[in-house]
C-alpha cells in the first residue's frame, strides 16, 4: 500500500527528532540515575535521600502552594473579565494582565531580587507610606519570593486559558442565575467555575510542570537551604561533575511531574470520550 | 549510553574548520572575561597581527563554564575530530588537572618567551595535579572579607574573631552558602582550614586520604551554628548587593569584583577589605591551548601577548583589578604607583603572601562541599 508507506515517510522526520532529541537523552538520564561508581544500583538515590530529602519536600510544597494561588488569582481575573460590569475596568485589566507572560523567568528573578529585598523597593514604599518602620522590615528573598515570582509569571497564562473557556460557555446560564438574583461571586463559584473546571485543571497542571523545571528563579531569589531541586541538580553537575546523583534528582522530579501528567491525561481522555 | 550522548554532542559540534586567520578563544567566567578579550586583548592582538580576527566565546560563570569546556574537549577527543574548534581556552584551576590527564592539552609554556616570568607554585600544581608546562596563569584572584567601617570600626582579623563577631551581631554577617558562587565556597574552605582538626596543608597539597575527611565534624557543627546567625545571600553579587544596601555589615567577596563594583559606583567607596588569619583561598584562571588546535603558532603568540608584563599591567591589574598572573615584580615596573597602591591598599603584599591560600585539592574540595551539605545544612 504505497499510500500508507508515504504516510510513514512523512511521519519519519518528526519521529526521528522525537527519538533522537527526546527519547534517547531521557532514557540515558533514567539509566544514568542508577549508575554510580560501584556499578548499577540505588546508591544515587540513597544520597538523594540523605542530602536532599528536605529539598524534595520544599520543592513540592512551594510548587503546590504556587499552583493553588495561581488557580485562585487566574479564576478571579478571568471571572472579572467575564462578569465585570464596568467596561473601562474590564478593558484595562484585559490589557494589563497578559504582560508577565512575555517576561522571561530570569528577568522576573532579577526584578524581584531588588524589589523584595530587606531594603528593597517594596519595603521602602511601605516605610515611606508609614506602614512599616525600617527596623521591622524583613527580606522576602526566601520561599515566599519564589512563590511570588511563580505566581506573578504563571497567572496570566492560566487566566488566558480560563478566560477563553469562560467566554465560550453558554451566557444563558449566567443570565438565568443573575435574573434569579445571584451575586456575581456566587455566579462565578457555582455556575461558571464548574463549567470550566477541566480547562482550569489543565492550565494548572501545565504551570505545575513548568515551575518544576525553573532554575533561574530559585538560584536568584532563594539563597537559603532548603532550595529547589533544579538548583541541586545544577550544583551536583557544576561542583562535582556528578551526573549520577543529578540524574537521580531528575528522576525524582520526573516522578513528581508524572503525577501531574497523570491527572492531565485522565482529564483530557475524559474530555475526548 | 554516555558515550552515545557525547558522540551526538560532538556530531553537532564538529568544528567548522576555522579560517586560518580566525582565533577562537573560549573563556569560562563572568561576562567581564568575555569583555576582557573582546574589548581589550582581541583588538590589541588583531592590531599586531593584521588579517587575524579573534573570536571570544563565553561558556558561563563559575565552575559550570569550565565544566562545559572540559566536556567539549572530551567530546571532540572521543569523536576523533582532527582539528578542534578551540584555539585558546581560559579555565578554572580545578579543571586543568582532568584536561592534562585526558591528554587534551599542548605543553606550550617552554615555547613562549613569557614562560619564564611565572614561578608561583600554582602554575606547576593545580589542586594536586601536576600541570607544569601546560598552563600560563591569566590572573590570580583572591577572596577576602569586605566590611563596612561605619558599622564595624574594628574588623575581625581572624576566623575565630569573625565567628565571635557574628554571634554578637546576628544576621549582620552574610555569605552565599556553597550553591551560589565561589566566594561562599571559599569562605567555607577557609573555615575548615581554620577549625578542622586535620592538617590544612595536607588539604591544599595532597595526597588524598579518606581518614582526613573524618576530621571536620567539629568545624561543621560550629559552622552550622554560625550560619544560623548569618544571613544567606543569593550569589557572589548578592553579597555585594546586600553590603551596598547596608543589609549586612560584613561578608566574603572576590577582591576583583569588589574593586570593580567600587569603581563603577555600585558599592560605596568607604567599604574596606580584610584578609583574615589563617587565610582564605584564591585561585588563578589559566590559559590553555588544546593539542589539536588548527592555529598552534597563533595561539602561542596570543598567550605570550596576554602574559606579557605590559598587558598584565594595563589589562589585568589596571582595568580589571585582578592580581597579576605572572610574578608581580615583573608587572610593577609597567605600572604607575597609584594603581599599584590601590590594589594593595587594604590587603598588603605581605598579607597576601601569608594568608592567600589555594583551594583544597579536588577530592578534598568535593568532600568538604558534600560534608557541608550533609552536616551544616540538613
Amino acid at each position: 500500500m504505497p499510500q500508507r508507506l508515504l504516510a510513514l515517510l512523512f511521519v519519519l522526520p518528526a519521529l526521528a527528532v522525537i527519538v533522537l532529541l527526546f527519547m534517547v537523552p531521557l532514557g540515558a538520564s533514567l539509566i544514568g540515575a542508577f549508575e554510580s561508581g560501584e556499578g548499577y544500583g540505588i546508591a544515587n538515590f540513597i544520597k538523594v535521600f540523605e542530602l536532599y530529602r528536605w529539598d524534595v519536600l520544599f520543592t513540592v510544597m512551594v510548587v503546590l502552594l504556587s499552583t493553588l494561588l495561581i488557580g485562585f488569582f487566574s479564576t478571579a481575573i478571568a471571572g472579572y473579565l467575564t462578569l465585570g460590569e464596568n467596561p473601562r475596568a474590564v478593558a484595562v485589566l484585559r490589557w494589563l494582565y497578559r504582560w508577565p507572560m512575555f517576561v522571561p523567568f530570569i528577568v522576573v528573578g532579577q526584578v524581584l531580587r531588588t524589589f523584595l529585598a530587606k531594603n528593597g523597593l517594596m519595603n521602602n514604599i511601605f516605610i515611606e507610606l508609614g506602614l512599616m518602620t525600617p527596623i521591622s522590615a524583613t527580606s522576602f528573598l526566601d520561599w515566599r519570593g519564589i512563590v511570588i515570582a511563580f505566581v506573578w509569571k504563571q497567572v496570566p497564562f492560566v487566566a488566558l486559558l480560563v478566560a477563553g473557556a469562560m467566554a465560550s460557555i453558554d451566557r444563558g446560564t449566567i443570565e438565568a442565575a443573575r435574573n434569579l438574583g445571584a451575586s456575581r461571586l456566587r455566579i462565578l463559584v457555582e455556575i461558571v467555575v464548574p463549567q470550566i473546571a477541566t480547562t482550569l485543571m489543565v492550565g494548572l497542571v501545565l504551570s505545575f510542570v513548568t515551575m518544576m523545571s525553573v532554575l533561574s528563579v530559585p538560584l536568584m531569589i532563594n539563597a537559603q537551604s532548603p532550595t529547589m531541586l533544579t538548583a541541586d541538580i545544577a550544583f551536583r553537575i557544576n561542583s562535582y561533575g556528578d551526573y549520577g546523583v543529578a540524574n537521580a534528582l531528575g528522576f525524582v522530579s520526573l516522578l513528581i511531574t508524572a503525577g501531574a501528567a497523570w491527572i492531565y491525561l485522565r482529564h483530557s481522555v475524559k474530555e475526548r470520550a | 549510553m554516555k558515550t552515545l550522548i557525547q558522540a551526538t554532542l560532538a556530531f553537532g559540534l564538529v568544528a567548522s574548520p576555522a579560517a586560518a586567520a580566525e582565533l577562537t578563544v573560549m573563556t569560562a567566567g563572568d561576562q567581564n572575561m568575555v569583555d576582557y578579550v573582546n574589548q581589550y586583548l582581541g583588538p590589541l592582538f588583531e592590531k599586531q597581527n593584521p588579517g587575524v580576527t579573534v573570536r571570544a566565546v563565553g561558556t558561563g560563570p563559575g565552575d559550570a563554564g569550565s565544566q562545559k569546556i572540559l566536556e567539549r574537549f572530551e567530546a571532540q577527543s572521543k569523536a576523533g575530530t582532527a582539528t578542534w574548534d578551540t584555539d585558546v581556552a581560559v579555565v578554572h584551576e580545578k579543571f586543568v588537572g582532568p584536561m592534562v590527564k585526558g591528554g587534551y592539552l599542548d605543553k606550550y609554556r617552554g615555547d613562549i618567551a613569557t614562560g619564564t616570568l611565572v614561578t608561583r607554585d600554582n602554575a606547576r600544581m593545580a589542586l594536586g595535579s601536576n600541570v607544569d608546562g601546560y598552563v600560563m596563569p591569566m590572573f590570580n584572584s583572591q577572596t577576602a572579607i569586605a566590611y563596612n567601617p561605619a558599622l564595624v570600626p574594628n574588623p575581625p582579623k581572624s576566623y575565630a574573631e569573625i565567628a565571635e563577631w557574628a554571634k554578637a551581631h546576628p544576621k549582620q554577617f552574610g555569605y552565599n552558602g556553597i550553591k551560589g558562587g565561589a566566594s561562599g565556597v571559599s569562605f567555607v574552605m577557609g573555615w575548615v582550614y581554620a577549625f578542622g582538626d586535620g592538617d590544612a596543608k595536607k588539604l591544599m597539597n595532597g595526597p588524598f586520604d579518606e581518614a582526613e575527611t573524618k576530621k571536620w565534624d567539629k568545624a561543621f557543627a560550629s559552622l552550622r551554628d554560625f550560619t544560623k546567625d548569618a544571613t544567606l545571600t543569593p550569589g557572589n553579587a548578592g553579597t555585594l548587593d546586600l553590603l551596598s544596601r547596608g543589609e549586612i555589615a560584613m561578608g566574603p567577596v572576590w577582591v576583583d569584583m569588589f574593586y570593580s563594583w567600587q569603581a563603577s559606583g555600585q558599592l560605596p567607596p568607604d567599604l574596606k577589605l580584610v584578609l583574615p588569619a589563617p587565610g582564605m583561598p584564591g585561585q588563578p584562571m589559566h590559559y590553555v591551548i588544546p593539542e589539536k588546535t588548527a592555529n598552534k603558532e597563533l595561539a602561542e603568540k596570543f598567550v605570550a601577548l596576554a602574559t606579557s608584563p605590559e598587558v598584565q599591567a594595563e589589562g589585568i591589574v589596571k582595568r580589571f583589578n585582578w592580581y597579576p598572573g605572572i610574578d608581580a615584580q615583573h608587572v610593577q615596573a609597567s605600572l604607575d604607583a597609584a594603581t599599584w597602591n590601590k590594589l594593595f591598599k587594604d590587603i598588603t603584599p605581605e598579607d597576601l603572601a601569608k594568608y592567600g591560600k589555594p583551594f583544597p585539592i579536588a577530592p578534598y574540595n568535593s568532600a568538604i562541599l558534600e560534608a557541608y551539605e550533609r552536616q551544616a545544612m540538613n
